[in-house]
């Protein structure tokens, strides 16, 4: 089973830096780290092929720095990892993320199955999946949290949803975006490390992937962002002094200003 | 007899928690003061001096040998004397000093000192041009790691805390520059390391008030190990370590002053896992003599490992646990610091001692960013809390069981003795144990878990004879944890009652009244 699994890398800061000019996050000079949910993915993704082998090919968009991240997928026992980097890639939206990456991914050729996190932590936005299911034109199941079964032409997953969770099947090749927990995800044994430290990651251009520099990073982006920001919460710490009792007085007296009591 | 005033409380159920600390044991007191100055803190000291009342020093009461228990009188709490007062920076050494006070947290001053962000309030203008300096500088940091993180700076002082990193780096006392000490009187003095020492077995120190106090230091030789047990005793000392590690039987420390060294830029962690223990032996020792030396070695024995995955399958705060090598038997845990590529050079070298003695490179973990650190240093911090929890489970049925932990390290050449020793007692014996820790330095922990009162009894026994072999081979019987009120018989059977008798002499300098910390090092007369 020859699977595809898409990662990105992100910020590793709780409260991103942001280019007034352009309102997108700004990854230079911030350190960064695999995308969490995708780490999960890259797991399964070994998983899968551990039991009934085959291959895993990890994709990414972005800038050449990303291929440190890469290296580090290749040193958990990726097969081969492949870096989308070009100027003309920078600022791109989900719907020019997911262009660029299926014709990646269709350049790669053979897969039965895509592993995507359901979201980065980044954007948070959940489209890039599903988006890109589409562009390749094959099902996706968003936000599994476990896969139940796996056969060679179909698979079927547990999803969550609000109030609970849902078993969807669908016919392979297929997206899949996962969820956080639906494993645990490795670390790199000497063995995996030695072995990637012989392998390098391919970096391909627009050129290279065919792509129309007109439908990608900003100029294929129709999504306009006209302010980013950390919301700020009207927070305030106040200390109740005094014995116990006269605390615990205090403190309900709060409560019921603040209508937290009810009778 | 119960006092109360401007800070002194009388004692009442709503102080309970301030009866224990993390040894379980649960003390009693009269009063209970929470000082936030040193103001304050002499007000509180005269008071209690008229009353002639017996004083119990608290940090964060992290501690496991019940060094925070108070027997009887009052409980002098510093956790609200936590401010950083002050920073200087030392050209020549090209070292940070951090002037903090003894409340402040562990995790606290990481976070300050990561974030270059401290409460500057009454910082003088030397302190503020420094952090200034500091800002600019490199990355800088505080090597002492013991594993509780919510440890208190006097804390750590007083008991010379140490923790995975003490391999490389030392224990805390490497760390400590200078101490400002209050005597139970409120009498005060400064100790600045390089300035106040021993001359040979004699000191003399010069209070603040003007009093003088002379005393002798112990004529015993302390073993060349890792060690917390009794007073730092050496010819020519330097009389701040005189007070590191004293657990705080001699005076009330007010403020620290701290070293701060440049942070490596690269840190790298290994878990290995052995075939069996001869590998795992073989193999820490072949490393820890490698030029470029391990940060940490921490060690893991089988018992250990099934408890972990016992843990992972029925405890879902241990479900994020590293799933095991297949067959993984014994674990060893190497950290590495320094540039990038030396790092990676060290980890690689480590792997090839690893396959040399018996090992597979496949049944290795490998945390090469700090996520992957993180779940290595979480994996190891999870042996503690299991065992913890099976105790907890098993004193339900059996209120009377604690767990039976040992602190005990060993010189290196006997590392191979001291482990057939407990490997082979233990079996004899049949009751059940995890052998986990410090291996590095010599320095496992011994966990013996009881499943009733006879093995506790058993594991009591063991425990005696293991301090009595330990001694011979050169060791201690507390390497980190100390004395506290749960280890003074075996302190007596490493230095002798000469021994305790030359640390009473010192403790009758400083506290002629015997009212601080009573219980601690010493037996209540």
């Amino acid at each position: 089973m020859d699977i595809i699994v898409c990662v990105k890398q992100v910020p590793d800061t709780q409260e991103v830096k942001i280019d007034p000019r352009t309102n997108t996050i700004v990854r230079e000079g911030v350190s960064s780290v695999l995308n969490p949910f995708d780490a999960y993915a890259v797991e399964e993704a070994l998983r899968i092929r551990d039991r009934f082998g085959g291959k895993v090919i990890a994709i990414s968009m972005g800038i050449q720095k990303a291929s440190k991240m890469l290296k580090e997928i290749l040193a958990l026992g990726v097969d081969d990892a492949v870096l989308l980097s070009d100027r003309v890639f920078a600022g791109a939206d989900t719907l020019a993320t997911a262009y660029t990456l299926a014709l990646g991914i269709q350049k790669i050729g053979k897969y039965d199955l895509i592993l995507c996190g359901k979201q980065a932590i980044d954007g948070d936005t959940a489209q890039v999946g599903p988006s890109l299911a589409e562009k390749l034109n094959i099902p996706h199941i968003t936000y599994a949290s476990k896969i139940e079964k796996l056969e060679s032409r179909w698979i079927r997953v547990r999803r969550l949803v609000d109030d609970g969770y849902e078993i969807v099947e669908a016919s392979l090749p297929a997206v899949i975006t996962v969820e956080k927990g639906l494993n645990v995800p490795r670390l790199p044994s000497l063995k995996t490390f030695k072995a990637a430290q012989k392998k390098g990651v391919k970096i391909w251009n627009h050129q290279d992937i065919l792509a129309d520099p007109s439908c990608t990073g900003l100029n294929g982006s129709p999504t306009q962002v006209i302010k980013t920001f950390v919301p700020q919460y009207g927070k305030s710490v106040e200390i109740l002094e005094g014995t116990m009792t006269q605390q615990v007085e205090k403190l309900f007296h709060k409560l019921s200003e603040e209508g937290f009591l009810f009778e | 007899m119960s006092m109360q005033g401007k800070y002194i409380q009388r004692f009442s159920e709503e102080y309970e928690d301030y009866l224990k600390d993390e040894s379980r044991m649960i003390g009693e007191a009269d009063s209970i003061s929470f000082p936030k100055t040193e103001e304050s803190l002499r007000a509180i000291l005269f008071e209690l001096k008229n009353h002639q009342s017996k004083i119990t020093v608290q940090g964060a009461r992290t501690g496991i040998t019940g060094g925070a228990i108070p027997k009887g009188g009052h409980v002098l709490n510093l956790s609200r004397m936590n401010k950083v007062k002050g920073f200087r920076y030392d050209p020549k050494s090209k070292n940070y000093f951090l002037t903090v006070q003894p409340g402040v947290l562990l995790s606290e001053l990481r976070q300050m000192i990561s974030d270059k962000d401290f409460d500057t309030e009454d910082w003088s203008k030397e302190s503020l041009a420094t952090l200034k300096r500091f800002r600019k500088d490199q990355e800088y940091f505080f090597p002492p790691d013991p594993t509780e993180a919510s440890a208190s700076i006097g804390g750590m002082v007083s008991n010379n805390a140490s923790g995975a990193r003490t391999f490389r780096y030392g224990p805390t006392r490497n760390y400590i520059e200078g101490l400002r000490i209050f005597l139970a009187d409120g009498d005060s003095f400064l100790l600045r390391r390089g300035e106040n020492k021993a001359n040979g077995r004699t000191f003399v120190i010069q209070t603040d008030q003007g009093r003088i106090l002379s005393g002798e230091i112990p004529s015993y030789a302390m073993p060349d190990v890792k060690n917390a047990s009794g007073y730092y005793a050496k010819k020519n000392m330097d009389l701040v370590d005189l007070f590191i590690g004293s657990e705080g039987t001699l005076g009330i420390i007010t403020e620290v002053e701290i070293k701060l060294i440049p942070k490596p830029a690269f840190f790298c962690g290994m878990t290995v896992f052995a075939p069996n223990e001869d590998i795992a032996l073989h193999f820490i020792c072949r490393i820890r003599e490698c030029a470029f030396r391990p940060a940490a070695i921490e060690y893991f024995n089988a018992d250990a490992l099934v408890l972990l995955k016992e843990q992972k399958r029925k405890n879902a705060a241990f479900s994020t646990l590293l799933e095991m090598p297949f067959d993984s038997r014994e674990a060893v845990y190497v950290e590495y610091h320094g540039e990038e590529e030396e790092v990676i050079q060290g980890i690689l070298q480590a792997g090839e001692i690893f396959v040399s003695c018996g090992g597979n490179e496949a049944d290795t973990w490998l945390a090469l960013n700090s996520q992957g650190m993180e779940q290595l240093h979480f994996f190891r911090h999870a042996v503690p809390e299991a065992v913890n929890l099976t105790i907890d489970e098993r004193r339900r049925k059996e209120a009377g069981l604690t767990k039976l932990g040992t602190d005990m390290a060993v010189p290196d050449a006997m590392l191979e003795d001291v482990m057939h020793l407990y490997r082979t007692t233990l079996r004899e014996t049949g009751v059940e144990s995890v052998i986990f820790g410090h291996i590095g330095n010599n320095h496992v922990h011994v966990n013996i878990l009881p499943r009733n009162m006879e093995d506790y009894i058993k594991g009591k026994a063991l425990y005696g004879k293991w301090a009595e072999a330990v001694l011979k081979m050169g060791g201690t019987v507390s390497a980190e944890h100390g004395i506290g009120k749960m280890k003074i018989s075996l302190l007596k059977k490493m230095i002798g009652e000469k021994g305790i008798e030359e640390m009473k002499g010192i403790k009758r300098t400083f506290d002629p009244e015997w009212r601080l910390n009573i219980g601690n090092l010493f037996e209540i007369e």
